[in-house]
């Protein structure tokens, strides 16, 4: 049996589906919970019946996390409002994203702390998505007040079914509002939110600045989704072309990127000469950054809480397992937000993921890979066959949610995956020789430039293959 | 069937406990916390100083573009400011639905 970190994250999990698929109530589930807790604590001593107790305990805790995330507080927001009364609303909170402006619109998820009715000022809580109509350079953790329209989201479906108002929900938004001038806005404080996000999403802006002066579009486009994960540059050809062969993975920081962060830190780490533990602890500590400027995403919560098991279980000297640091990650991103198990992100990441850890051996001893003598066709065999069983989990639920099929995938990751790294580590020495010697950047940026439309033109051509993929 | 030793054992149930009173004490927040009236503010929030403000303040009303921004101006010179909203309709170019939909923007201090 895989860890048993794994097991009971799965268990974990079915508690949160049959919470979500049946009608039963928080206090029927934490009350189960209460009773299997005491009969576990009572046969911590008998290990087949605390199995059994906490497993169940697990499944219930699971059940009851979701009931609690789905509750709305009394405060909320959206318990204050009467949607489609047409009155505009005096909302006061934090600017809790990284604002996104297009096409002259700034759009950001505002975290609201009071809101005006009639003549009085309430204390209030929730997520609301802003649209306003205007240009404005805000930044996370500023301090608003907001004057317009609250809706609840549109209840519209994408051609794959999935619904706005459900999605947005899942990400803890329940109230839209539209603001209609700048003049509906007053600016308190910049300086509020938390702070170490105030410190990645600053880094950002700086890393994104240094990769915009010296590359171009789509190249700096390109680099800034795989480095920093910030895909809003991104020209929606190039986004569907990679989609059709399976390869958008790369767009998106992942394990792949937050691995060759890891080397990097670790090998440079290496280089100033600190000490084993330190350079290990100061590894961990840097990836949690990393992951803190790109977002937090669930990719890369899983890759970041996989890596920092894996140094720290060589910081103290234990033997790290991969499938329960992969439970403990799934583990650790549903305890803050059990929704995300119904994210197609959460369900791709984690899924791609076991079937490399768990198909791919079975398939290379299968093969009897290791008796081949010639070591390029074994590192060949490699690649195909983790990209093959990457594309084996995947390509069901990607059939099922995108309505895409894509034969090409296997062949296309083969090509495309070493050009990314390489794309990768370029950008990053791109990043560290305009900060140390930025009149050598240039260079750095026409090979970055070279190798990303090598990778865009590649893609392209594996796109237009025939058979390459299926609209279903 | 996890082959836990007691010590891991030990340490899943305290985890598992303060994680589950953490639940309780959440839901519990949520349910019960009193919604409370904290104070009146910002009753003239976003609404434009009719006698004050400048040409390019009024630009940035949704419905006034600069020809009818230099018309409130000029009537409000003339007659030494707005003495109530209703007085825009004096104004050329400002018609009853116009200025209906206008007034929700401004203010007279």
């Amino acid at each position: 049996m895989p860890g048993p970190m794994l097991t009971l994250t799965a268990i974990l999990c079915l508690g949160i589906i049959v919470a979500e698929r049946t009608g039963f109530s928080f206090t029927l589930f934490y009350c189960s919970s209460l009773i299997f807790l005491a009969l576990s604590l009572a046969s911590l001593r008998k290990r087949f019946l605390f199995d059994i107790f906490i497993s169940c305990l697990i499944f219930t805790l699971g059940a009851a996390l979701l009931r609690n995330a789905r509750e709305l507080s009394a405060r909320d927001i959206a318990k204050f409002i009467r949607y489609q009364d047409g009155q505009a609303h005096i909302v006061k909170g934090l600017v809790d994203s990284e604002p996104s402006v297009k096409n002259n619109r700034t759009s950001f998820v505002f975290k609201a702390e009071g809101i005006q009715i009639g003549n009085l000022n309430y204390a209030s809580c929730g997520r609301i998505l802003v649209y306003l109509k205007e240009k404005i350079d805000f930044s996370y953790g500023e301090e608003l007040i907001l004057r317009g329209c609250l809706s609840r989201p549109a209840n519209i479906r994408n051609a794959f079914g999935r619904s706005y108002r459900g999605y947005l929900s899942d990400q803890g938004i329940r109230s839209v509002m539209r603001v209609k001038t700048g003049m509906d806005l007053i600016r308190l404080n910049k300086n509020k939110g938390f702070p170490p996000k105030r410190l990645a999403v600053f880094l950002k802006k700086k890393i994104e600045g240094m990769i915009f002066r010296h590359t171009s579009s789509p190249a700096a486009a390109v680099l800034d989704a795989m480095i920093l994960g910030d895909k809003r540059h991104i020209p929606w050809f190039i986004n569907d072309s990679m989609m059709r062969t399976g390869t958008i993975h790369i767009l998106v920081v992942s394990g792949f990127n937050v691995g060759i962060v890891a080397f990097i830190i670790l090998l440079f780490l290496k280089v100033i000469r600190l000490p084993r533990k330190t350079r290990l602890a100061v590894a961990v500590l840097l990836l949690i950054v990393y992951c803190f400027i790109t977002g937090a995403s669930n990719p890369v919560v899983r890759a970041t809480v996989m890596a920092a098991v894996f140094l720290l279980a060589y910081l103290f000297k234990r033997e790290p397992d991969i499938y329960n640091s992969l439970g403990l990650s799934a583990s650790f991103i549903l305890a803050f937000n059990p929704r995300q198990l119904f994210d197609i992100g959460f369900q791709l990441s984690f899924v791609s993921v076991f079937s490399i850890i768990f198909v791919y051996p079975k398939i290379r001893a299968l093969l009897r890979v290791e008796s081949l003598k010639i070591r390029p066709l074994v590192f060949l065999l490699d690649g195909c066959l983790v990209s093959f069983s990457c594309w084996l989990a995947t390509c069901f639920p990607i059939a099922y949610y995108f309505k895409i099929f894509s034969p090409v995938t296997v062949l296309a990751n083969l090509a495309i995956v070493p050009l990314a790294t390489l794309v990768t580590l370029c950008g990053f020495s791109l990043i560290i020789i305009s900060l140390t010697l930025p009149s050598l950047a240039a260079y750095f940026s026409y090979t970055e430039k070279l190798l990303v439309m090598l990778l865009l033109n590649i893609n392209a051509f594996l796109a237009r293959l025939p058979a390459a993929c299926f609209d279903l | 069937m996890f082959n836990l030793t007691r010590q891991e054992r030990q340490v899943i149930v305290f985890l598992i406990s303060i994680g589950l009173i953490g639940v309780g004490v959440s839901f519990t927040l949520k349910n019960c916390s009193p919604v409370k009236a904290v104070a009146a503010l910002y009753q003239d929030f976003g609404k434009v100083d009719l006698n004050a403000a400048d040409k390019d303040l009024l630009i940035k009303v949704p419905g006034i573009g600069e020809k009818l921004s230099c018309r409130i101006i000029e009537f409000r010179e003339k007659n030494s400011g707005f003495n109530d909203l209703e007085e825009l309709k004096q104004i050329k170019g400002i018609t009853e639905s116009r200025y209906k939909k206008l007034k929700e923007f401004f203010i007279l201090k």
